[in-house]
Formats: structure tokens, sequence, C-alpha cells
């Protein structure tokens, strides 16, 4: 009788299984282990990791609303308004107004009667007691021009304040420097932020070394003797990167935990003006930085704890 | 037959100071080779070149068919398989039961090894060191002769081709020191060649072994020898 043969599978997926068993002994279970055993000495790196990472998600978060509100503020001082001297000849209001619409660095050009100036001002707060308060309307018509490019908004200006359309006394409301102050003020508090951070991140790196530097000499005698019987490098270096991610990775999650619960906070406060001060804030925003506070936490403390080991520990 | 260690024209230095000088050296399987010598003579340098912990000035260091003098620091490991370590001061993991001990060097060996197959060839190593029944004390609980036999299954667990002793009974009374030789002779009957660094002279003329003798880090002389011992569970295995 001719027999069967079967092939066990069994054996492949037991090798595979020990293997993975043994990888997370030495590499995960050992690095937990160590880690709780030098907690004393990773405390300082694990609080100043904690505060850079806390404070890299505030001003991450702070940096994500000034630049909506210079993209807010850019987007009105894009925006032309030429007021038109009263009693203007319509066909001098159209000459100008195909002038304009025909220049290439011109996005758009509109027409605001004014009446419709009238309305807006209106809705305005503190013009609304001046639009009522006199019998004639005291605002001007005006072509409101979309500039492509806000750095060319003053050439136009100085194109078209002269226009016999134009109103001599008040032409324009170009405000040279307006939006170029915002931009200084944005751009100081950027280079503040950065240098901020910097200083706070080379502390918390070096902190962290020093902690990584600590846990190596601490189990020196241990290292050695993983190298004397034959163990490969990834099993020597890794604990030590894995307990640097572990910290990171604590750090980064209460550092998380911390800025979403604020944004939340704030938003929760009182959103018309949370909107007002941190435009584009929202949710899930909140949720997007808190993951990247994390996210950023693993990579510093194991990149940190790379950098420690490959300078520290010679095979 | 391939020699398992084979020195060419090594020379070691320390800045301006020749720890090795032009040493020239063979050994065989299953060969038990004495490195005698005064303090500084280069006994540790000599063994430090085999295990790869250094690397040579000038010449060729050849291990087990590996070129150690121009290994790769990522292929350390694949040499130091091949070697089985034994110290002075045992160097144990303190954490560790005996057994774990043992079983930790077949393990990051080879991550095929399962828990249960490290376990029972641990046990067996240490049976054949005589300490079939200490597998579950720690280091602090075993004498310093037996966490020496410690160290020597560890280090032949895996049945490397090559055992290397630094001082191993420096440690230890007279007594325990020659049953380590005994020990020793057994694991060279079965194959391994071992080498052995001290300074016991009592040890080294009667057991009538080859000696290799370092003089300010030149090799003057090598004197040969016979071989003894057996030791049943290398055998088996």
């Amino acid at each position: 009788m001719a027999g069967i043969v079967v092939k066990g599978r069994f054996p492949r997926r037991r090798v595979v299984q020990v293997v993975a068993t043994n990888v997370f002994r030495y590499l995960f279970q050992g690095a937990a282990r160590n880690w709780i055993r030098n907690i004393g000495s990773t405390t300082p790196a694990l609080g100043s990791m904690t505060l850079l990472l806390l404070m890299l998600g505030l001003i991450g978060l702070s940096g994500f609303a000034l630049y909506n509100l210079e993209r807010i503020e850019a987007a009105q001082a894009s925006l032309l308004h030429v007021y038109m001297r009263d009693g203007v000849a319509s066909a001098d209001v159209d000459t100008l107004w195909d002038w304009l619409a025909n220049d290439p660095r011109v996005a758009s050009v509109g027409y605001t009667t004014k009446a419709q100036a009238l309305v807006r001002a209106q809705r305005m707060p503190g013009l609304t007691q001046l639009a009522d308060a006199t019998d004639s309307n005291p605002f001007p018509a005006s072509l409101d021009v979309q500039v492509k490019n806000i750095d060319d908004i003053a050439v136009i200006d100085s194109m078209v304040r002269n226009d016999v359309a134009v109103d001599p006394i008040y032409p324009t409301s170009y405000d040279r420097g307006a939006y170029q102050r915002i931009q200084a003020v944005l751009f100081g508090v950027a280079v503040a932020g950065f240098a901020f951070l910097s200083l706070l991140g080379f502390v918390a790196v070096t902190v962290t070394m020093n902690s990584i530097r600590a846990a190596i000499h601490s189990r020196r005698d241990e290292v050695t003797i993983m190298q004397l019987v034959g163990a490969p490098r990834w099993m020597v270096r890794g604990p030590f990167v894995v307990e640097g991610a572990i910290t990171g990775g604590l750090a980064g999650a209460a550092a998380g935990l911390v800025t979403f619960a604020l944004a939340m906070a704030g938003i929760a406060a009182g959103s018309g003006s949370f909107t007002r001060f941190a435009p584009g804030v929202t949710v899930v925003v909140a949720a997007l930085a808190a993951t990247i506070v994390f996210a950023t936490g693993l990579g510093l403390g194991s990149g940190t704890s790379l950098v420690s080991v490959r300078r520290h520990l010679e095979s | 037959m391939r020699s398992i260690v084979e020195f060419i024209g090594v020379t070691r230095a320390y800045g301006s100071r020749l720890a090795l000088d032009d040493v020239h050296l063979a050994l065989e399987p299953g060969e038990l080779a004495f490195l005698v010598g005064p303090s500084g003579a280069g006994k540790s340098t000599l063994l430090k070149l085999i295990n790869r912990e250094i690397r040579p000035t000038t010449g060729e260091v050849w291990v087990d068919g590996i070129a150690a003098h121009k290994l790769k620091a990522s292929r350390v490991a694949e040499l130091r398989r091949r070697v089985g370590v034994v110290f002075q001061d045992y160097k144990l993991l303190p954490r560790l039961t005996a057994k774990e001990n043992v079983a930790l060097a077949l393990q990051v060996g080879d991550l095929r090894v399962s828990d249960e197959e490290a376990s029972e060839r641990a046990l067996d190593a240490l049976d054949a060191v005589g300490l079939g029944d200490r597998g579950n004390a720690f280091p602090h609980q075993l004498s310093g002769g037996q966490q020496q036999r410690v160290a020597v299954a560890r280090a032949v667990v895996a049945q490397p081709p090559l055992l290397i002793a630094d001082e191993p009974t420096g440690n230890l009374d007279v007594d325990t020191a020659w049953e380590m030789m005994d020990l020793f002779g057994d694991i060279a009957a079965f194959g391994t060649a071992v080498l052995i660094a001290t300074h016991n002279v009592e040890i080294v003329k009667r057991l009538q072994r080859r000696v290799l003798t370092l003089v300010h880090g030149r090799l003057v002389r090598d004197q040969p020898a016979g071989r003894t011992g057996r030791l049943a569970w290398l055998a088996s295995s």
C-alpha cells in the first residue's frame, strides 16, 4: 500500500516563533527591565524631553495659527481699494477698470458703489455711528483691485493714484509698510521660537545622551560579556536604543496629551475669540499636533540613544 | 589539517612599545597549549588578538579560517561565536542563574535556539563540569571554583573549535585549579583547541602539554607535548 508523506508546517512556524520570542526578550524585554532599573538616572532626561516636546507642541500650534493669520493678512493686504473721485464720469471709471483688468499683475477688479460702501461701513464695528451721523453718504465708490503678488501693490498704487478718476485727497487704501510690519513681527516671533526650541532641544539631547552614557557605564560588564559570547551588534546596542525610545515615547505621549488638552481647552473656552487669535486650529489639527509630538519624542529618544551608543560603545 | 589558530609575523604595538613582536604560531584542533611568560610579556595581547578585541599592527591572525586581522567590526560577533573564552574573574552575569548564563551564550549566537533546547543543553554542559545540580543558583551563591566551572560550561556549550582562557586558575585554590585543568584536558580530548595563559608553573610542568613562552613580546620557546582526558557530553552531542 502506498503511503502518504505528510509534510509538516509546524517546524518552520516554530522557528519563526522562537526567533521572535528571543528577539523580543533580548531587545524589548531587556530594555524595559533596564529602563525601570535605571529610572533614577533617566528621570532628568524624561523631564527635559517632556518639557521640550510640550514647548514644541505649543509653539508648533501657535506657529500654525500665526501662519494662517499671516495668510489672512496677506490676502487682505493684497486687496487695493482705489477710491473714486465724487462726480467722476463713468467713462473714466471704465477706462481705469479696463486698464487695471488688463494688467498682468492684477488678479481681478471689482466695483463698489457709494451705496455699497455705506452698507459695508455700517456693518463694521466703530464705523456704524459715523455712517449714520451724516445725511449724505461720506463713503466713496471704489475699484477693488486684487493684486496677484503683494510685492506689486506699491507699483499699482503709484500708477493709479494720479488718474483723473481717482480721489486726489484719499486715492487708495494702500498703507505703506503695514503688511511688512506684520511680517517683521511674525518673523521675530518665529526666530525667537526657533531659538528657544533649539536651546531646549540641545539641553534635552545632551541630558538624554548623558543618561544613556550612564546606563552604558553602569552595564559595562554586561555589555562586555554579551560581546564576548558573540552577541551581534544589534543585540548589544539595540536595548539601549529601545530604552531611549521608551524615554522619548513616554515624554512624547505626556507632552502630546497636554498639548491636545490645552488646545481643546482653548477651543472650548471661547470659539469666537479663539478663532480670531488662532485661525485654523481645530480638533483635527490639535490631534495631529499631539501625534507629531509623540512621534518626535520616539524619534528623538531613539536617535539620541543611537548616537550615544555609537559614541560610547565600541564593538 | 587546517590550524584553528595561526599567527603569521604578528606584531602589536601600543604607541612605541611592542607588546608582541613578529610572532609565528599555529594551534591544531584538539591541542591544549599553555601560554606562559612574565607579566607584560604579551600573553593577554595575544589572546585579545585571537578574540579580535584588538587588531595586529602588522601580520596576519587566522582563527578557524577567519582573517581576524582584517575583520570588520560588524562581523566580530561571527568570530567570537567560534571562540569560547574563560577569564580569571569569571565574568558571569549576576542577575542570571548558572543555567541562564550558559544558555545565554547559545541563544545570542543562534536565535533559533528555543528556551527548552537552550535550557537542556545548558544543563548538559553544567552536568559535564560537575554542576548539574546547581543550575538554578545565582553566581553569588556559588564558590569561585564553581563560578569558573559555569564560565567553562558557557564557553564550550556551543561547541566552539577553540577555547582560550586567561589566567583561569588565578582566583582558585590548588585543588580546584587541578580540577579545572582536568576539565580543560577533557575538552581538548574531544577536538577543541585550548589555549591557556597562566602563571601557574606547577601546573604547566606537571601536565606536560605544549608550552609557548613569551618574553618581551617575542615567542622565545615552543615546547611540544601530548594529550589526555575525556568528556562524555561532548562525545554524545
